[in-house]
Parts: C-alpha cells; sequence; structure tokens
C-alpha cells in the first residue's frame, strides 16, 4: 500500500459534486476499449473473486464506478493499475462480463502517455523487458528476461535459486526459442506503433 | 355439447388447484392431470412460508379438500398429456398415466400450470455445486429443513451457514438476466428459520439488492435481520474453497469496498427460476406464446391468455409467489368461465 499523501478526511468525507461530473470518460472507454460500464450492477464478484485485490488500493469495482463518474485522476495514479496481473478472473465472474482487464490496459497506456509515474516501477520495467524480448525473438525468453530484470533492478540473486531447479529439470532453455515467421510479429508491433505514436 | 364445457387444468400446485376449484364451484366440469403421485406441486417441498411462516402442508390440505369435496372436478394423478388436436372448439387430448395407459378426451378450455424449476447452479463452477459437500440449492435446503424439524434434538446444526442470492439471476453471462423476483423473500424466510430453530448457528446473506415489494414483505426482511439476527452482506460471493474441511467464502463487502471472507459450513445458493420441463412442452403441445427464455407468454392486453383457448397461471408463466399463483388461478378460472358463458 502506498503512504497516504492526504488526511484520511479528504478521501472520505469530501464531498463530490455529481452534477459536476461528465460522462465523457465513460464515452472514451466504451469508443476505445468497447466496454459499457453502464452494465455493472454493483454486485462486486469482480473484487471478490480478484487475484490481487489483498494489495489493491482501489477495488475492481470501484474502478468502474469512478469511471462512471468520469474520476480520471484517481483512476491514472492508482496502485492497482500496477500490481493487477491481468488474470482475466473478474471477466470471467462478471455476469455482465464487463472486460475489467482490457479497461486496466487502456489506463495503463494513459498513464504512460500522460507520463504519471507508475506507483510500481518494476512493473513498468519488467513490461518493457517482457515486449522488447517478443519484439525481438517473437517468444518470452524467460532466463534471459530474468537475468536483465535482476540486472536492473539490482536484485542479482533473485530466484536465482529457483532458476537453478527449473534448469536441471529441463524447464529452462539457455537459448531462447524463436517463432517462425518473425516477420508478421514485428508487423505487430510496427503496426501499434505506428497506430499509437 | 357438455365435453366442450369442460376444463383441464394442467398442473397440480397452488394455481391448477385454485382454478380447478373456482371452476368446478362455479359449475362446470374440471379434468385436474398432475404428473407426480400427488396434488401440491412445489408447496409439497415447503417447509414453511412467506410473509407469515405459515406452514404450507396446511394449504395443501384445505385446497385437496375443496378438490376431493367437488363431485365436478375429476382428478388424475401420474398422469402427462401427451397430444393436443386443436378442434373447432376446443382441443382432442390425449393424456397417458404412468403406467402406459392411454386416453382421449375432448375440452372446451385449457389452463396450463406447470411451474418452474431451478438453474442449474453447477453453471458456476467458482461456487462448487456438486463438487464440495454442503452447498445445495434451495429447495434442497427446504428439505433439509423440514428434516431438522422433525428431528431438532438429534442434530448437530452447522455453526454457520450462507445464502447465496441471484444465483443465476440477473446475470447475462452464465446465467438468466433477469430477476427471479421470490428468491429475496424465501431466502430471509429460510434464514430466518435457521436462526429459529437453532439460534446459535451464525447465517450470513450475499445479496446485491433486496427486493421486497409486497404486502408485509420489507417488514418480514426486516424483522429477519433485526429480531433474528441474519446478517445481511452487500456483495455477490466470487469464490468458494474448501478449507480444513469447512468451506471459505470470498467476496467484496461492496458499501465498504473491502475485500471479506467468511467460513461457513454450508452454502444454500438461491437459484434462479426457469420454466420447467413440463412448461415447455406443454408450450409446444398447444402451441402457446412463449419469452425468449420459454416462460409462458401472454396476449397483449389479456394476462393469462395464451392462445386460442389456452391460459396459463402460476410460475409456469414468470416466478411468482404461492398467493400470486393462486391469484392467477383463480383469473384464469374465470377466463374459462367467461368463455363457456359467451357460448351458451
Amino acid at each position: 500500500m502506498p503512504e497516504l499523501t492526504k488526511k484520511p478526511t479528504e478521501y472520505y468525507f469530501k464531498a463530490v459534486k455529481l452534477n459536476q461530473l461528465d460522462d465523457s470518460l465513460q464515452q472514451e472507454i466504451k469508443l476505445k476499449c468497447g466496454v459499457d460500464v453502464e452494465t455493472c450492477m454493483e454486485c462486486g464478484k469482480c473484487s471478490g473473486g480478484c487475484s490481487n485485490t489483498h494489495i489493491f488500493d482501489i477495488t475492481p469495482r470501484q474502478m468502474i464506478k469512478l469511471i462512471k463518474m468520469g474520476r480520471e485522476e484517481p483512476l491514472l495514479s492508482m496502485d492497482s493499475l500496477w500490481t493487477c496481473v491481468s488474470c482475466q478472473l473478474c471477466v470471467d465472474r462478471c455476469p455482465s462480463r464487463i472486460d475489467i482487464p482490457r479497461v486496466m490496459d487502456y489506463l495503463r497506456e494513459k498513464a504512460c502517455q500522460q507520463g504519471i509515474k507508475p506507483t510500481r516501477e518494476q512493473v513498468k520495467l519488467f513490461n518493457e523487458l517482457m515486449l522488447g524480448s517478443i519484439m525481438k525473438t517473437g517468444r518470452v525468453e524467460e532466463s534471459l528476461l530474468a537475468v536483465k530484470f535482476n540486472l536492473k533492478t539490482g536484485n542479482y540473486f533473485k530466484d536465482a535459486d529457483l532458476g537453478r531447479q527449473m534448469f536441471f529439470k529441463g524447464k529452462l532453455k539457455a537459448f531462447g526459442p524463436r517463432v517462425k515467421n518473425l516477420k508478421k510479429i514485428r508487423q505487430i508491433f510496427n503496426d501499434t506503433i505506428q497506430k499509437e505514436g | 355439447m357438455t365435453e366442450m364445457k369442460t376444463a383441464l387444468v394442467i398442473g397440480g400446485g397452488p394455481a391448477g388447484l385454485e382454478a380447478a376449484i373456482k371452476i368446478g364451484q362455479a359449475g362446470h366440469k374440471v379434468i385436474l392431470i398432475e404428473r407426480t403421485g400427488s396434488l401440491g406441486g412445489t408447496l409439497r417441498k415447503l417447509y414453511s412460508s412467506f410473509p407469515r411462516w405459515e406452514n404450507p402442508e396446511d394449504l395443501v390440505n384445505y385446497l385437496a379438500e375443496q378438490i376431493r369435496n367437488s363431485s365436478l372436478i375429476t382428478t388424475m394423478t401420474d398422469t402427462t398429456v401427451t397430444a393436443a388436436k386443436k378442434s373447432a372448439q376446443g382441443y382432442q387430448v390425449t393424456l397417458e398415466t404412468n403406467g402406459g395407459k392411454s386416453k382421449e378426451i375432448k375440452v372446451g378450455a385449457v389452463i396450463i400450470a406447470t411451474g418452474f424449476e431451478l438453474f442449474d447452479a453447477s453453471a458456476y463452477g467458482e461456487y462448487g455445486y456438486g463438487i464440495f459437500d454442503n452447498i445445495m440449492n434451495s429447495l434442497e435446503f427446504e428439505a433439509l429443513l423440514k428434516e431438522w424439524a422433525n428431528n431438532k434434538e438429534k442434530i448437530s446444526p452447522p455453526k454457520t451457514i450462507a445464502f447465496f442470492k441471484c444465483v443465476g439471476s440477473r446475470d447475462r453471462s452464465k446465467g438468466m438476466p433477469y430477476c427471479s423476483k421470490i428468491c429475496c423473500m424465501y431466502t430471509a424466510k429460510q434464514a430466518g428459520l435457521v436462526k429459529e430453530l437453532f439460534p446459535q448457528t451464525k447465517c450470513y446473506v450475499f445479496y446485491m439488492d433486496y427486493r421486497a415489494a409486497g404486502r408485509e414483505y420489507e417488514e418480514f426482511v426486516r424483522s429477519v435481520i433485526e429480531q433474528k439476527h441474519v446478517r445481511y452482506v452487500r456483495g455477490r460471493p466470487a469464490k468458494v474453497m474448501p478449507e480444513d474441511g469447512r468451506l471459505l467464502i470470498r467476496a467484496e463487502d461492496t458499501l465498504m469496498g473491502l475485500p471479506i471472507e467468511v467460513t461457513a459450513d454450508m452454502i444454500v445458493l438461491a437459484a434462479a427460476i426457469i420454466p420447467s420441463q413440463g412448461t415447455r412442452e406443454m408450450a409446444s403441445l398447444f402451441q402457446t406464446k412463449i419469452d425468449q427464455y420459454g416462460f409462458i407468454d401472454y396476449e397483449t392486453n389479456q394476462p393469462l391468455k395464451a392462445g386460442d383457448r389456452v391460459f396459463f397461471a402460476g410460475a409456469c408463466g414468470f416466478a411468482v409467489e404461492i398467493l400470486g399463483a393462486m391469484e392467477q388461478g383463480a383469473a384464469a378460472a374465470a377466463e374459462v368461465l367467461s368463455l363457456f358463458n359467451q357460448e351458451n
């Protein structure tokens, strides 16, 4: 949990002026992600089943509610953005099949575009390294990824023992796998970069 | 032409019984058929009723006695309709008993009152229905309540029971998008009955909204919360896991926004109400209107008319409480009587 920067009263007892809010964020999510948060019944099944909800500052249900209320600022700076592991349990359980992981992705992109500092730098670093690996070989080269990540974060021996065990069981290859049609993978990356800038 | 002034009532639950009684009292012949061996329908499976904690058996006996006392009502149990042919002024219907004997009758009007069944809760892998022990749907729990009440001294009751509402209701992903209407009330009733039998047992009801629109309904639910001390938690449970021989439930308290866990010994799933197999069969035999879920649908401005000379009553049309089913039974009877009267 990140440290509270405001007094609790500022979080809980400050009145939100509903008639000053608009639905532009809700419309944006509908347009860009194809997700209609209006279908949310606020049952909380997403948050109850979420694999990481115990370390979330804002639960998935609250996130949907904040979108409905058009409150972008807490959404882009929330810790949950970086602790969500996209396990898809929320969308699987949702009685309205709201694709919350898709919305999470969109909000992460938006936060990055706006230069908002992630609350967990390492998560962003890991994602960058992982995508870099995919761009290079078409697959995640796990051993190399782990080594690179450890070098960048300074935790040189993190998971080293686990890696050793996996290596001897044949679960880790010294040379990473490659996909056959690497051109196509690169094309996907190029297209996306061109589209999103 | 007296055959054409005979009504066929299909289904011996509260709706069908009331319809048969009223038509009989008005002086017309009724053939009442019931698929199972005894009258009463779902009523027979219930331990108590809301909102007045009445014994459903008393109601079944009251209705069955009126049926027995009427010389105009012919009751046929263990009987189903296997064919129906439309004629100018009614239907030619084939009835078949469990023994395989079939019989053809002519009737002037039909009332379908074939009731409901419960949605199969095993569609929700996360709730573990059919996988873990002590997880049951509400009708199975009703039977258990009867058993508990009969052997109260010998039972060692569960320490904690959790009730999940909206299992298959209000779910356009794996279940039915509609609200099943009566689950809020019978869940409150069941939790209240547990506290009545075993005050030490803790009861948690997980709800999204509680819907208590009816005479004495709101007061009923409040009394269960306030006087019987059933704890209501707002949130739809997301996962059930076995833990040390008990059941661990994970959910969010959506009013606080906090993840919560409850360890229970038993879970009761208020499964959605769906059209029964019999309802689907009768709808197809008599070519009635049906809605997108298979419930018998009504014609514009005629709330109990499903087709030419075919009417319906009770939960074959949509989820309904006991009194509502009886009201519809009486109203469908009025439709039949009015039809017969016009043809004098």
